[in-house]
């Protein structure tokens, strides 16, 4: 073997880097180019009064009616999640409109902040903020949750398998879980799965369709506009300068496509959500978010290891190149 | 001298460094990315490995996420390593040939005492045949896995009907690897097999087992000697 030539030893050195990097890599990527342009919306806290006169908000009112038919129709005697003798069956509270359930996909929290010497009371608009990397749709292990070309992140509840991992890698803790329905009780319903998730789609529907989300329609005093994502970033900032105020939305969790504007700094907003949250009969229970700022994304650290990923198969096809010609040139046959 | 017999011990040099390594690496991180990738879907904190005492992080999706990604890491360099190493040096004893699946059965029922084993070669046809079931498996976990890495970047999107079919076929790998490796774990039931063992973890097996079982191997080894 020792004769073996310096070509000889580069031409296989090639064709078994590029044999590798077929192997590993693939022929090519089946990646969206997006020509579509996104949609976001703006939510203006100085605009939203929380529907004063009305019982319920009336974004929350059109939400519900818009998605009554995709709500879940659970079985009866639903198991709990075994071995735990719990369950999340929001089934007997339909009616509830003061947080996030499978039944009530947007709700209106109200807070008292002080700001400046001034005390403000802001009704603050909550559902899925759709963001611009969503860790739910990224780390999904089925890849039900899916972010659509138009900006809107959706969950395929035929398919989904209801392990709420989407909720906890959340920021926000959005999407809520209703046990008794979805895939799951076909497969291993007292083992496996909880159900199926549900969250606001922004409308996907209605949006792929040109029309507005329903929530956006039925908003009376406009406090709640829908645009394309680009203008309304633009349309936010421009607010948000007028008033002297503060934006949420567009660097958190990595950015998304809701923006919401206020007077007062998100960090006061936080903590009164919070103090909120912790007086509530079970403070662990989700569906009540807070507005925690400039949070990162669930994936941000996994992202940096990925450039190690990209160096691996390069250091790999050195060190094999370097041995290989070491023990060729030796003579060594059972390496 | 590169057939490296060592006589006065009576063992015989069945793996190299470079293959010692490989399949080290390769064993300790396909582990690893089975438990972490396991973690990935809501299991441990469901089935509470989680309140087992020093195993609460493993129901932190963040800690197993990154585990997963460092384990990948490691799988990825030694499987380029092989691939090259071995392609540079045209050793392909470990691929299948015809005949294989044939020998397969002949070789396990001779354990069971039905018949003779056929004459075997460095590796027994079953291994080969462990070998390309186990490498495809890793490949496929791999390629599959590249592209679920790419889609969590930001500004990376693909289709939803790909990358539906790409998770599916990222976890049907995780069960075609765990079965391979119970299987290729399975081996050692039997002890017939056990003087393969210390060949794994120091490249030397014994030389009459070599020639008892590997004849086709040792006939090689010690004509080109003489």
């Amino acid at each position: 073997m020792s004769d073996f030539s310096r070509r000889e030893f580069l031409k296989r050195s090639a064709a078994a880097g590029v044999a590798s990097g077929v192997a590993l890599t693939g022929f090519g990527k089946n990646a969206v180019a997006s020509d579509v342009a996104q949609v976001g919306t703006i939510i203006d806290l100085t605009k939203c009064d929380g529907c004063k006169g009305l019982d319920t908000p009336a974004c929350v009112t059109a939400c519900r009616e818009e998605n009554k038919d995709r709500f879940p129709e659970p079985i009866d005697n639903i198991e709990n999640y075994w071995p735990h003798k719990k369950k999340e069956d929001w089934s007997n509270k339909k009616g509830l409109t003061n947080r996030l359930t499978p039944y009530n996909w947007t709700f209106v929290q109200k807070t008292n902040v002080e700001h400046d010497g001034k005390q403000h009371t802001l009704h603050i608009p909550r559902r899925c903020m759709h963001c611009d990397n969503p860790p739910c749709a990224n780390l999904c292990p089925f890849s039900v949750l899916h972010k659509m070309p138009e900006g809107p992140v959706v969950i395929d509840h035929d398919l989904c398998f209801g392990g709420a991992k989407c909720r906890t890698v959340c920021p926000w803790g959005i999407p809520a879980r209703q046990a008794g329905v979805g895939i799951y009780l076909d497969i291993a319903p007292k083992l496996a799965g909880g159900g199926v998730m549900y969250k606001c789609d922004h409308c996907y529907s209605r949006v792929k369709s040109g029309r507005e989300p329903a929530c956006v329609e039925a908003c009376p005093r406009n406090a709640i506009i829908f645009g394309e994502k680009e203008k309304m970033r633009a349309l936010a900032q421009r607010r948000a300068a007028e008033i002297n105020g503060y934006i949420y939305g567009d660097k958190e969790n990595g950015g998304t496509s809701t923006f919401y504007v206020s007077p007062v700094p998100f960090e006061k907003i936080d903590v009164e959500l919070m103090k909120q949250k912790a007086a509530q009969p079970n403070p662990k229970a989700p569906g009540f978010p807070g507005m925690p700022v400039d949070v990162e994304n669930f994936t941000e650290t996994a992202n940096g290891i990925a450039w190690s990923m990209a160096i691996a198969p390069v250091a790999g096809i050195a060190a094999a190149a370097g041995v290989a010609y070491k023990t060729m040139k030796g003579g060594e046959k059972n390496v | 001298m590169s057939e490296k017999t060592v006589k006065n011990k009576k063992k015989i040099k069945r793996h190299g460094l470079s293959v010692l390594f490989v399949h080290c690496t390769v064993a300790i991180s396909t582990f690893v990315l089975i438990f972490s990738g396991l973690g990935q879907m809501p299991l441990y904190k469901r089935y509470m490995l989680d309140l087992v005492p020093g195993l609460s992080w493993v129901s932190d999706f963040s800690v197993t996420l990154s585990i997963h990604y460092w384990a990948a890491v490691v799988l990825i360099f030694a499987i380029v390593y092989h691939i090259v190493f071995h392609g540079i040096r045209r050793d392909f004893d470990m691929l299948p040939r015809r005949g294989d699946m044939k020998e397969s059965v002949q070789i396990i029922m001779a354990v069971f005492g039905f018949g003779k084993e056929p004459e075997n070669d460095k590796y027994l046809a079953e291994q080969r045949l462990a070998y390309i079931f186990i490498g495809s498996s890793l490949l496929i976990l791999v390629f599959t896995g590249i592209i679920k890495v790419l889609k969590n970047l930001p500004h990376i999107n693909f289709s939803e009907d790909f990358i539906y079919w790409i998770t599916q076929i990222h976890n049907l790998g995780t069960l075609l690897i765990i079965i391979g490796v119970v299987v290729h774990l399975g081996a050692f039931i039997f002890k017939e097999n056990w003087p393969m063992l210390p060949g794994i973890f120091t490249g030397k097996i014994d030389l009459e087992y070599a020639k008892r079982r590997h004849s086709i191997w040792y006939d090689r080894i010690f004509e080109k000697k003489r």
